[in-house]
C-alpha cells in the first residue's frame, strides 16, 4: 500500500487492538496447552499412574539429552540425521524439479512418464528397502538414497501439476510476441509458479523425514533413527521418546525455515 | 491508395478434438488497410476469438490464405499483466521477447507511459493499480514493440460501465493518435460504432461476412459519437443483421 492513511479512526484503533489481542490469546493457549500436557505427563509418571518405565517423562527425556550430551553423543546423532535429511531433500527438490520441467517441456515425454510415475508414487518404498541395502551398502548413501526416493515423486507431481495450469491467456499473449518456449519458461511459467514452489518445498519438508528415518530404520548405526530402534529393541523407552521430541523440533525449525522463505520469495504472484 | 496490412483470403479453420471436429469459420474474406480502424462483431462462439489468432499467425488455417504486412500486438479482455513484475517491466516485456530492449526503445516506452498517465506508476504492482489504469498498462505494453496491427480481443468487456467509457476513449485516443491499425473484436454493438471506421458483422458459425458498413461520422470521438444523431440508426440496423 502506498498511501495508508497516518490517522486512524477511533473505531480503526479499537479493531487493531482487539486483532492483536485475539493473537496473542491464540499464542497464549497454543503455549499453555503443551505445558499443561508436559505437566500431566509428569505428574502421571511422578503419582503413579503410568510406568514411566513405559512411557518416560519429560523429566527423564530432559535427563537423557544431558546423558547424551556428555557422552558426546548428541550432537553427533543430531548431526547424522540431519545431514542425511538435508542433502536427500537438496537432491530430491532440484532433481524433481529439473525432471518436472523437462516433462513439461516435451509433450511426448510426459505422457510416456505419465503411468510409471502414477506406480511409483502408489509404491510404497520401504519395499525397496533391501534393494537399497544391496545397491548402496548399509552407510549413509543408502539413507540418502531413500530419501530422495520418498520425496522426488511428489515434488515432481506437485510442480508439473503447476506448470501445466499455466494461465492459457497468458500463453497466448507471450505467443503472440513471438515468444519461444525457453522464453516462455523462464519469463512465465518459472515465475508464476513461485507459490506452487514453496507449497511443494512444504511437502518435501515432511517427505524427506519419512525418507531418512526409514532409511535409519532399515540401515545404519547412528542417527536420531537409529536411536529409536535401538532403545525399541533394548527397551529404554527414553531414548525413544528423546528421539522422538529431537525429532519433532528438527522438522518444525526446517519448516519454519521454509515459511520464511516463502515471506521473502512470494511477494507479488497473486493475481 | 493505401495498403492493405491484413487480408483473408476463403479462409477456413477446423478445430480437431477427439469427440469430432469444429468449422470455426469458412470462407471468411475481408482486408484491413493501413490506418484503419476496423470493428468485428459477431454472435457469441462464431469464431471471432479464432480469426484474430488466425491474424496473428498463432493458427495456421485448414483452407485459404491469411496475409499480413508486420507485426502484431495482441490485447485481451483481461489485461494479462504478470502480477510478479512492476508496471514498467511488464510494459518492456515484449520488447524484452523480441530482443529488442535497446536504451531507445525502453526511453519510447516509459514515454508512453508517462504520456498516458501512468508515470507515477511505473516502479508499481499491477495489483495496486485500478482496473482502468491496468487495461491502459496493457495497451501501452501491447503498443511498446511498435506493432503494425493491433488485434483486440473485447479488452474492455470485463470493466464495469463507468470505468469503460473512459478507457474505451483512452484507448480510441491513444490508438488515433498513434496512427495505429486496428482490429477490434467485440460482441457490443455501440462500442463498435463508436471506435471504428469500418464494421463487419459476421454470421454465426462457422464464421463469414455478413455485412460490411463504412461510418460516416466524420468524428473520431467515442462520446460525442454517442451523442450522435446518427448512432441509433446504426445501432438498430447492426443489432438487426446480428440477430437476423
Ligand atoms: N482450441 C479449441 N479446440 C476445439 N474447439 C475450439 C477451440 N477453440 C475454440 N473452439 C471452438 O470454436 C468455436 C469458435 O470459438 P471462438 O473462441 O473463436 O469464438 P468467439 O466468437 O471468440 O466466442 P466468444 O464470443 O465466446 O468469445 C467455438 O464453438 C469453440 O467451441
Ligand atoms: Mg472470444
Amino acid at each position: 500500500m502506498k498511501n495508508r492513511v497516518k490517522n486512524f479512526s477511533e473505531e480503526h484503533a479499537l479493531w487493531l487492538k482487539k486483532r492483536s489481542f485475539r493473537l496473542a490469546a491464540v499464542q497464549a493457549v497454543r503455549i499453555g496447552i503443551l505445558l499443561v500436557l508436559l505437566l500431566f505427563w509428569e505428574l502421571s509418571t511422578r503419582l503413579g499412574w503410568a510406568d514411566p518405565f513405559l512411557v518416560s517423562s519429560p523429566s527423564r527425556i530432559f535427563s537423557t539429552i544431558g546423558s547424551l550430551y556428555r557422552e558426546g553423543t548428541l550432537f553427533y546423532h543430531i548431526g547424522v540425521t540431519l545431514a542425511e535429511t538435508l542433502i536427500g531433500f537438496a537432491a530430491a527438490v532440484a532433481l524433481g524439479y529439473a525432471i518436472a520441467l523437462l516433462l513439461w517441456w516435451s509433450d511426448l515425454l510426459r505422457r510416456v512418464a505419465e503411468p510409471y510415475i502414477v506406480v511409483l508414487n502408489a509404491l510404497p518404498k520401504i519395499a525397496l528397502g533391501p534393494l537399497i541395502i544391496i545397491w548402496c551398502g548399509t552407510g549413509s548413501k543408502a539413507i540418502v538414497f531413500m530419501t530422495i526416493l520418498v520425496g522426488i515423486i511428489v515434488v515432481i507431481m506437485h510442480m508439473l501439476s503447476a506448470f501445466m495450469q499455466t494461465d492459457e491467456n497468458k500463453l497466448l499473449l507471450l505467443r503472440s510476441m513471438g515468444a519461444n518456449k525457453r522464453q516462455i519458461l523462464t519469463k512465465l511459467v518459472i515465475p508464476s509458479t513461485r507459490a506452487a514452489f514453496i507449497s511443494m518445498l512444504k511437502v518435501a519438508v515432511g517427505m524427506s523425514w519419512i525418507g531418512s528415518i526409514m532409511g535409519e530404520y532399515i540401515v545404519s548405526r547412528a542417527g536420531l533413527g537409529y536411536l529409536i530402534v535401538y532403545g525399541g529393541q533394548v527397551f529404554k523407552l527414553d531414548l525413544v521418546m528423546t528421539a522422538t521430541v529431537l525429532l519433532c523440533l528438527l522438522a518444525a525449525a526446517m519448516y519454519f525455515l521454509v515459511v520464511l522463505l516463502e515471506k521473502i520469495l512470494v511477494k507479488n504472484t497473486k493475481n | 491508395m493505401k495498403e492493405n496490412i491484413l487480408t483473408f483470403e476463403n479462409v477456413k479453420l477446423i478445430y480437431h478434438t477427439v469427440r469430432g471436429e469444429t468449422v470455426a469459420t469458412e470462407g471468411l474474406s475481408f482486408t484491413v488497410e493501413e490506418g484503419e480502424f476496423v470493428a468485428i462483431i459477431g454472435p457469441s462462439g462464431c469464431g471471432k476469438s479464432t480469426l484474430l489468432s488466425l491474424a496473428a499467425g498463432l493458427l495456421s488455417p485448414s483452407e485459404g490464405k491469411v496475409v499480413r504486412r508486420g507485426s502484431v500486438g495482441y490485447m485481451l479482455q483481461r489485461d494479462e499483466l504478470f502480477a510478479w513484475r512492476t508496471v514498467e517491466r511488464n510494459i518492456l516485456l515484449p520488447l524484452e521477447i523480441g530482443k529488442k530492449l535497446t536504451p531507445a526503445m525502453r526511453e519510447e516506452a516509459r514515454a508512453l507511459a508517462e504520456k498516458y498517465g501512468l508515470k507515477d506508476f511505473l516502479g508499481s504492482y499491477p495489483t495496486e493499480l485500478s482496473g482502468g489504469m491496468r487495461q491502459r498498462a496493457a495497451l501501452i505494453r501491447t503498443l511498446a514493440a511498435a506493432p503494425d496491427i493491433l488485434l483486440l480481443d473485447e479488452p474492455f468487456s470485463a470493466l464495469d460501465y463507468q470505468t469503460r467509457l473512459n478507457v474505451t476513449k483512452d484507448v480510441a485516443n491513444i490508438i488515433r493518435r498513434e496512427n495505429k491499425t486496428a482490429l477490434l473484436i467485440t460482441h457490443d454493438i455501440s462500442e463498435a460504432i463508436s471506435l471504428a471506421d469500418r464494421v463487419i458483422v459476421l454470421t454465426g458459425r462457422p464464421a463469414r461476412v455478413a455485412h460490411v458498413h463504412t461510418l460516416d461520422f466524420g468524428e473520431n470521438d467515442p462520446l460525442k459519437r454517442r451523442e450522435n444523431k446518427q448512432f441509433s440508426v446504426w445501432f438498430e440496423l447492426l443489432w438487426k443483421e446480428l440477430n437476423a
